[in-house]
């Protein structure tokens, strides 16, 4: 019966994704050492009630390992990503900040990846553009270093534990384009027009055939 | 003399062959007998011409044909009429070909299928986008969750308005009007720029699932009521199909689009394009290609006779005073509406609990409701089968069964935290709640027969009603978490199911109880004569609904055949009408 197969098919292939996320299932965040990073990113514009706008604006990304980190030995790549602040996740649980690290949704945007050098002992910093799918929100920067096996160790991020400072609010792009508004009309008044000939004219033929 | 009499659908095997004289006495009674019966269903206002299960017979005893005709006469005496399928006296088809596309039936069927599964594309496209369409406009969860309620709201009424549409105009351009009128509401998704927007979009476009109804008002006119339940039963079955081909569709669209090179917040709006021009092209195929009856369009068939309406206010009088109607109500509510719901839902619960790519999760929730093609018409096939041994309690007992047995999958599904368990249960929840869809269409043809249309089209409006309310109660908060609101919502429609054993019928009895041992109310004539005044009875109104009440002896189970009762065929051969 088609049913038994679509099951077992889906029962097949489910196992096997299923398998792929074993590894990763129980590390927690709260293992992480914090602060070992530190890091601060500056909006291209700041000041009060300054929103950037997605697409555009800029941020300054400016990062070195902390004195106080113990794991550095263990760095290998740094990744830095963009997170929402609480006022951000508030009614939208596909936002929700976990303890599992895999089950983590609050920093999804990925800003930069790149490997350690331990000999740089110096303060980096880079720049990153916006990028234009970056939804409307308050966000923060945060940094995982990460070690050899993938697996995150440390991190640091640019506001405090609490959330509350130093955040900064983005505007994403509309979506919206006047080419695809235009379309958008001309495909609609088509579709009516269309209907009305047919119409129109299928009730003259009619009337056409009965005064015959 | 046999041409003759056959032509009328009459047999001459069992009693007599009419004289001349009787001939035309009865034809004429007929007439005006033909005239009353058919139209309680295609009256303006009923609403529901064409979500019958059968139309009604003659007056006086006739071994096996069903002829029924339809509210539109037509002219019977064409000799010139070619058909590719073998019709009945009002050329409607008396075989089902499902592989043809010969005009004018098959076409027709496929028209009226492919229209209705279009409009639910249209209607359930957003659910498997609103992973981008959510970052995009900054919903919060109560906006995503109001405006899935507001896309199944609409229909509620369109549905309701649908049938007065289609008896002035004919099936033809009742799909059309709605295929082209709603194409604009799909493409105007390109304007969306916030919360409200995107929910009064998203209202417009549900209107269009009104084509439930003209496609089943066009199949009733092209096919008889011998095999009109299985006919109804495959466009209704293949129609909901649509809600999950959506949400394999569009993520693809989509994809293609990103890798044309737009950027995600403009790809979904383009994607939205495709379910329109689907419809556009689907207005225009039906117009060019089909054709309202069997002979002709409308507007070129001259109409004949006087054709008296029942009224429209006997129907809808008798449709509310039967409890029965509102317990139909509520049964559709929770099985059809949670449906609806997890159309809605499914695909972004996929996606955020399972960490799954876009369009596996569309991948997954598409084969819910592509379970439809074969699940609906189980249902509907196991309780013809179940009241073959044991009549109506056995209808009522298969839908509790399938109903509950739906309930609990769809508890286990919001308890499932593996993909696999997750999946599992999914498929067992489909194919549970959807033949129970089936199955209450195997009860509504019997719950009355003069208001027959009214009652399915507020059964199906039912439907829509409880998709509204279990969205808005379990899904369009932070209240619950979606896998809670699931498993509440299967417990819900458990508690409500248990509302089947509350439908009696006093000759057939319920889940619990049998038949009404009152020697009089006990028969089948007795029920359906009720509907009718004492004036409309002697006016002879009444005859069909004592014919199909002599039809439905069977509904007795197998005491039916040790009774010596007539052992005439049961009403329904297969799948009765399917909203």
């Amino acid at each position: 019966m088609a049913i038994k197969k679509l099951l077992f098919a889906s029962l097949l292939i489910c196992s096997m994704i299923q398998s792929s996320h074993g590894a990763t299932k129980e590390r927690l965040f709260t293992d992480l050492e914090k602060g070992s990073l530190e890091i601060t990113a500056t909006p291209s514009r700041t000041g009060e009630g300054v929103v950037l706008a997605a697409g555009i604006d800029k941020l300054s990304i400016t990062w070195k390992v902390s004195s106080t980190a113990t794991k550095e030995p263990e760095f290998k790549t740094i990744k830095v990503k963009l997170c929402y602040a609480p006022v951000s996740q508030v009614d939208r649980p596909w936002r929700k900040t976990h303890n599992e690290l895999f089950k983590d949704k609050s920093c999804p945007h990925k800003i930069s990846s790149f490997s350690y050098d331990p000999t740089v002992k110096t303060a980096q910093s880079f720049d990153y553009t916006l990028e234009r799918d970056i939804p409307t929100g308050t966000y923060y920067v945060r940094a995982y270093a990460v070690d050899a096996i993938d697996h995150e160790v440390a991190f640091g991020q640019s506001t405090n534990e609490a959330k509350t400072t130093n955040l900064f609010s983005v505007q994403a792009i509309s979506g919206r384009h006047k080419s695809l508004d235009i379309a958008s009309v001309c495909f609609s008044v088509f579709s009516v027009v269309a209907l009305v000939v047919f119409f129109v004219n299928e009730k003259r033929k009619a009337k056409i055939e009965q005064s015959k | 003399k046999p041409e003759r009499a056959k032509s009328k659908g009459l047999r001459r095997n069992k009693t007599h062959v009419l004289s001349q004289e009787e001939r035309v006495f009865f034809s004429r009674l007929l007439g005006t007998i033909m005239a009353h019966h058919n139209e309680d269903e295609g009256s303006i206002g009923t609403s529901m011409h064409g979500v019958t299960a059968r139309e009604q017979v003659f007056s006086f005893s006739v071994q096996g044909e069903d002829d029924g005709p339809s509210s539109h006469t037509v002219r019977f005496d064409d000799p010139t009429a070619k058909f590719a399928l073998p019709v009945d006296s009002e050329h409607r088809a008396t075989a089902f070909k499902p592989f043809s596309f010969a005009k004018p039936h098959m076409r027709a069927f496929h028209l009226g299928w492919i229209s209705f599964f279009t409009c639910f594309i249209s209607t359930f496209a957003a659910a498997p986008l609103v992973p981008i369409i959510r970052d995009n406009l900054d919903l919060t969860k109560s906006d995503i969750g109001k405006a899935g309620v507001a896309s199944v709201s609409g229909a509620i009424f369109s549905r309701l308005a649908m049938g007065a549409v289609c008896d002035l105009l004919g099936a033809r351009y009742g799909t059309a009007f709605l295929l082209m009128l709603s194409a604009p509401t799909v493409f105007s998704i390109s304007f969306v720029s916030d919360a409200g927007g995107y929910l009064s979009v998203r209202f417009m476009i549900g209107f269009c699932l009104a084509t439930f109804v003209s496609c089943q008002y066009w199949t009733s006119v092209m096919f008889n009521g011998k095999i009109i339940g299985l006919v109804n039963g495959c466009a209704g079955g293949w129609g909901d199909m649509g809600g999950g081909v959506t949400q394999l569709l569009m993520p693809m669209v989509f994809h293609v689009i990103k890798l044309a090179g737009a950027t995600p917040f403009t790809a979904w709006r383009i994607a939205f394009f495709i379910p329109g021009f689907l419809q556009v092209i689907m207005g225009i195929l039906v117009l060019t290609l089909g054709q309202d009856l069997p002979d002709g369009n409308l507007s070129t068939l001259q109409k004949r006779g006087e054709v008296s309406k029942d009224k429209f206010t006997k129907v809808f009088w008798y449709a509310v005073l039967n409890y029965r109607t509102y317990v139909l109500f509520l049964l559709y509510g929770f099985s059809m509406g949670i449906e609806m719901t997890i159309n809605n839902v499914i695909s972004e619960y996929f996606f955020d609990r399972f960490q799954l790519e876009l369009h596996t999760a569309g991948m997954i929730a598409a084969s819910f409701g592509m379970a439809n093609f074969f699940a609906r018409p189980l249902g509907g096939y196991a309780s013809d089968i179940s009241a073959r041994f044991f009549g109506m309690r056995g209808r009522l007992w298969t839908l509790w069964i399938l109903q509950t047995s739906g309930g609990i999958f769809c508890v286990w599904l919001g308890r499932a935290t593996s993909l696999p368990i997750a999946i599992l249960s999914m498929m067992l929840f489909s194919v549970g709640v959807q033949a129970a869809c089936g199955a209450i269409f195997g009860i509504v043809p019997f719950v009355s027969r003069r208001s027959l249309g009214l009652i399915s089209g507020l059964t199906g409006a039912g439907g829509n009603f409880g998709s509204g309310l279990t969205q808005l109660i379990f899904f369009s908060s932070s209240r619950f978490h979606t896998a809670d609101g699931l498993s509440l919502m299967g417990i819900m429609g458990m508690i409500f199911t248990l509302l089947v054993a509350f439908i009696h019928f006093p000759q057939w009895g319920s889940m619990f109880f049998g038949p009404t041992s009152d020697e009089k109310k006990s028969k089948e004539e007795h029920y359906y004569a009720a509907e009718w005044t004492e004036e409309e009875k002697r006016q002879g109104l009444h005859e069909g609904s004592l014919k199909f009440a002599e039809n439905c002896r069977s509904e007795r189970g197998r005491k039916a055949a040790s009774d010596g009762s007539s052992p005439s065929t049961p009403p329904e051969n297969g799948n009765p009408a399917h909203v």
